[in-house]
């Protein structure tokens, strides 16, 4: 063979191993590449792999009452969840379908766990065991392969209806909700939170009674099972909240409404603290939390609106009640004093529009001074005084009392008493104020509206003489605000001693109450539903019940040295001395027992 | 055989290339030494018997039955198209109940044979026709390969016909004739004579986004490699084969693991190996004295030499993302009977060659 032909063979050969350790060398480098320089980042995104971790969530804060009664606290609850590496065999579905027979049924719980398994979710199969269940899960457990017992919190609430308005619910995160909390909670995470408060303290305190999220960290396969527990950060529990209702006199006071529908506040004159605060009709916070959307939408549309907090956010005409605060309005002004009297003869003669209102009582009271006014309730006195009335001074005397401003950060949903004046008639009726509102709006009714919280508080200043700081039931507010500054110590005294006598003189629109040695002080009131021009009308509506009058009574005790006020609103309970007031006597001589 | 320095790193390298292919298997598919020691001594004693057989035959008997050999194993890849196996979309394996076999895997040996015995009987001098005859053999016969389909294994075995062709000196005209020619057809191959899961291959290569999986795939492959870093995260240390982030690690991606557990120095280590091997081997080869006669044994030595040496390093490029995913094994590493018997019958022709035999 010839030479040249052995050399081609040797070059060819020669070219390949050239070519083949060029590769060799660029494969190296491409290996120093990944491994030296870019080593620690890739091992970084194999970290990211494989470490993962999840949220646990947070044990909510327990809500107290002043007298130490759990109101609301998280339970612990287990539940039964697919484990989606185990894959739950055919034997162990039907045993479990036997245990929980009348929780779930064979079919369905097949349904849940083949499609847990097809979608790799480890779906919830059965929710909430009661302990008994679990007990018998437990003790079957080796032969239950495919499941895991899952732990997880629920939100209990006390039972009582009194206590729903004031606590309020927990719900499902909506767009509201994000929207509500994000600028009231510094990174608030909406995704992190299952269920938020509603309404109540539950809404107003979610940040301080949320608590924090732990994390557990795993590390997971590419198919995301295979789960290894590296470490666990426990969650922070949310905070306990005490809050200023008395548990027992709340209870009390729901228990004395008798399932009329009404409201019940109470302000305790040492810090104005609110320790009673029900609207009736109520329902228990518990019955809201499992309930149908069907079953949700029969509360909503029920007439007697039990899911209306009627303390915070129900508007009354004050009728009488009212008059005690004007009464400070007149002497602050100088329309009168308490030498000043008229001739009270059932009937106010408005001679400017040629008009004529009846009052309550046939005959009228005969000749009136302000002390009898108060105590007898005339109208035609304090008609005849609201006709002095300057507007401005009026409507700034209600600026000052609190109409037309929040009242409570606390109270949710919530909701100001009007603040009549130009602007306000004018949006609503497109007039402005003329005098003959007045006349209407000095007794209290009109356009006069106030929630009962307010009526409490309207109650308490006149306790306090005019001074009073904004009620609260968490986080107490320290500005005192003040009224009336004209008005002399001898003139509150009379005023105190009026409202005393509407009590305990015979006279008096509450004697009927019985107050005994409460030392109690107050105005009842009747606010009329409809405009009622004649007597006839008058005995018509009394047999619709709907129709007739609320009942009202405003009060404090003990006089000489008021610690609670109270306001007690009995919607169509037409006598506010009568029905309203014994309400308001046995629910402060329950809080003053305590004392 | 001689046990002279030369050919004492020869098989040293190997047996290091075998002894850590095995271990690299049993760190990826089973935590049972039993089942290490079993592919090792499976490895082992294919490589020895296979090459044991080989020594006893007289390489000019096998060549005569080069053509027979060859048509059988067409035969048996248009027969996967019938009796075979279907894996990710293509049919590839006969299954013999204890083994499975992908004929495609040994038509790079037996083509090889099969030309050997026809320039043999033309004492290896080239024509026009006689390299046209062959060329047409051989991308005829690599049809049923790619029809599979399974265009990886169709384009390597064409690729190393081509080379076996340049080793027997035909002339240079076609190799470069052939270098254009194909790169003036891809793209019209791509467009028409490409399945969307080959196109996938390709595309996923050249694209940067890292949702589809194939470029996932490299990713965590990437991932595997870096991981490792300089010295390694230690034998049995490989996470993402622990937490299944590595697909096919058992098989195409083996290398990653290797790489994960052993790091740079390890990388650095098989592949001094492979090229003491390789180049040695091929030296050996072309040393011999008796080129002169029967230029046969050098041909089919020098060629399963470099098979070898270049499906190592083309299954590397592919694992450290530097060519698209086209499924190769890689040699002595890969689980799986065909790949282990085909380079183990390579050793054998490799061995029978000359250079090791007085």
């Amino acid at each position: 063979m010839k030479d040249n032909k052995i050399h081609t063979y040797r070059t060819r050969t020669n070219i390949l191993l050239t070519v083949f350790l060029i590769i060799l060398f660029l494969v190296l480098g491409r290996f120093f590449y990944l491994q030296i320089i870019q080593g620690n980042e890739l091992k970084a995104l194999r970290e990211q792999n494989i470490n993962a971790f999840e949220y646990i969530y947070p044990k909510r804060g327990r809500i107290l009452s002043r007298d130490g009664v759990v109101l609301a606290e998280d339970r612990k609850i287990f539940s039964l969840a697919v484990d989606i590496e185990q894959k739950p065999s055919e034997e162990s579905i039907e045993i479990l379908s036997t245990i929980f027979s009348d929780q779930i049924q064979l079919n369905d719980l097949k349904d849940l766990v083949s499609n847990s398994l097809r979608y790799r979710k480890s779906e919830i199969v059965i929710d909430k065991i009661s302990q008994q269940d679990l007990a018998k899960y437990l003790v079957r457990g080796s032969d239950l392969r495919g499941f895991s017992v899952i732990e997880g919190y629920e939100r209990e609430y006390n039972n009582h209806p009194s206590i729903f308005h004031v606590l309020g619910h927990m719900g499902y995160i909506n767009n509201t909700d994000i929207n509500y909390f994000s600028p009231k909670i510094d990174e608030y995470d909406s995704r992190l939170w299952r269920k938020v408060g509603k309404s109540g303290i539950e809404r107003v305190y979610e940040k301080e009674l949320q608590g924090q999220h732990g994390k557990k960290y795993f590390q997971r396969n590419a198919r995301g099972d295979k789960r290894v527990t590296t470490d666990v950060d426990p969650f922070q529990e949310g905070q306990e909240l005490y809050i200023s209702i008395d548990f027992e006199a709340q209870k009390l006071a729901y228990e004395l409404m008798n399932d009329r529908k009404g409201s019940v506040v109470v302000i305790d004159l040492s810090d104005f603290s609110i320790p009673v605060a029900i609207s009736t009709p109520s329902i228990s916070a518990n019955d809201l939390r499992d309930i149908s959307s069907l079953q949700y939408q029969d509360l909503l549309n029920d007439p007697s609106r039990p899911l209306f907090n009627r303390a915070f956010m129900g508007l009354y005409p004050p009728a009488s009640t009212i008059k005690p605060l004007l009464t400070v309005f007149a002497l602050n002004n100088g329309y009168t004093d308490w030498e000043e009297t008229i001739f009270d003869d059932g009937f106010f003669r408005f001679e400017e529009e040629e008009r004529v209102f009846n009052a309550w009582r046939e005959g009228g009271h005969g000749l009136t001074d302000l002390r009898k006014a108060l105590v007898e309730s005339s109208n035609p006195f304090f008609m005849n005084l609201s006709i002095r009335y300057e507007k401005d001074l009026f409507v700034d005397f209600l600026k000052s009392s609190s109409f037309g401003s929040k009242l409570c950060e606390d109270c949710y949903p919530h909701q100001f008493s009007p603040l009549i004046n130009d602007a306000w008639k004018y949006k609503n009726f497109g007039k402005e104020l003329f005098k003959g509102d007045f006349i209407n709006l000095g007794v209290g009714q009109g356009y006069m509206l106030t929630t009962p919280l307010h009526l409490s508080l309207i109650s308490g200043i006149l306790a306090k003489k005019g001074n009073y700081q904004l009620p609260f039931m968490v986080t107490k507010k320290d500005n005192m605000l003040n009224l009336a500054e004209n008005l002399t110590d001898e003139d509150w005294s009379r005023l105190h001693q009026s409202l005393t006598d509407v009590i305990y003189s015979p006279n008096g629109t509450g004697f009927r109450i019985n107050a005994g040695d409460l030392k109690l002080a107050g105005k009842s009131g009747t606010a009329q539903v409809v405009d009622i021009n004649s007597r006839e009308e008058y005995d018509e509506v009394r047999s619709n019940e709907l129709l007739r009058d609320h009942a009202i009574f405003i009060g404090f005790a003990p006089y000489d040295n008021p610690k609670y006020s109270i306001a007690v609103i009995v919607e169509n309970g037409e006598s506010g001395g009568r029905v309203a007031g014994p309400i308001a006597k046995q629910v402060l001589e329950e809080l003053l027992d305590d004392i | 055989m001689i046990f002279n320095l030369r050919n004492s790193i020869i098989l040293f390298s190997l047996a290091v290339i075998v002894l850590m292919g095995s271990l690299t298997i049993y760190s990826v598919t089973s935590i049972d030494i039993n089942y290490f020691l079993r592919f090792l001594l499976i490895n082992i004693f294919v490589i020895l018997i296979v090459a044991l057989i080989f020594n006893q035959i007289n390489l000019n008997r096998i060549l005569s039955f080069g053509w027979i050999l060859f048509l059988a194993n067409i035969l048996m890849v248009l027969s996967v198209e019938i009796f075979g196996n279907e894996i990710n979309g293509s049919k590839r394996w006969l299954d013999f109940g204890f083994l499975s076999l992908q004929p495609s895997e040994f038509m790079k040996i037996t083509f090889a044979l099969f030309a050997i015995q026809y320039l043999r009987f033309y004492n290896f001098r080239f024509t026009r026709f006689r390299t046209l005859f062959l060329l047409g053999v051989l991308f005829l016969s690599a049809m049923p390969i790619i029809i599979q389909p399974d265009l990886g294994t169709g384009i390597v075995y064409i690729l190393l016909g081509l080379m076996f062709l340049f080793i027997c000196g035909a002339h240079r005209f076609y190799f470069i004739g052939m270098g254009v020619f194909g790169i003036l057809l891809s793209p019209i191959i791509y467009s028409f004579g490409l399945t969307s899961y080959q196109k996938g291959r390709i595309t996923s290569w050249f694209s940067s986004d890292q949702d589809l999986s194939e470029k996932w795939n490299i990713l965590q492959s990437e991932i595997s490699i870096g991981s490792g870093g300089f010295t390694g995260e230690g034998f049995l240390n490989s996470k993402q084969n622990e937490f299944n982030f590595l697909p096919e690690a058992d098989t195409d991606f083996i290398f990653s693991i290797y790489a994960e557990q052993f790091g740079f120095l390890g990388v650095f280590l098989i592949l001094l190996m492979l090229a003491g091997f390789i180049v040695l081997t091929t030296l050996l080869t072309m040393t011999e004295k008796r080129l002169t006669s029967d230029l046969s044994p050098y041909f089919i030595g020098t060629y399963c030499t470099l098979v070898i040496g270049f499906s190592f390093l083309l299954n590397i490029l592919m694992v450290s993302g530097m060519i698209p995913v086209v499924g190769l094994p890689l040699p002595f590493f890969t689980k799986g009977g065909s790949s282990l018997l085909c380079f183990s019958i390579m050793l054998g022709l490799i061995f029978t060659s000359r250079g090791f035999l007085k």
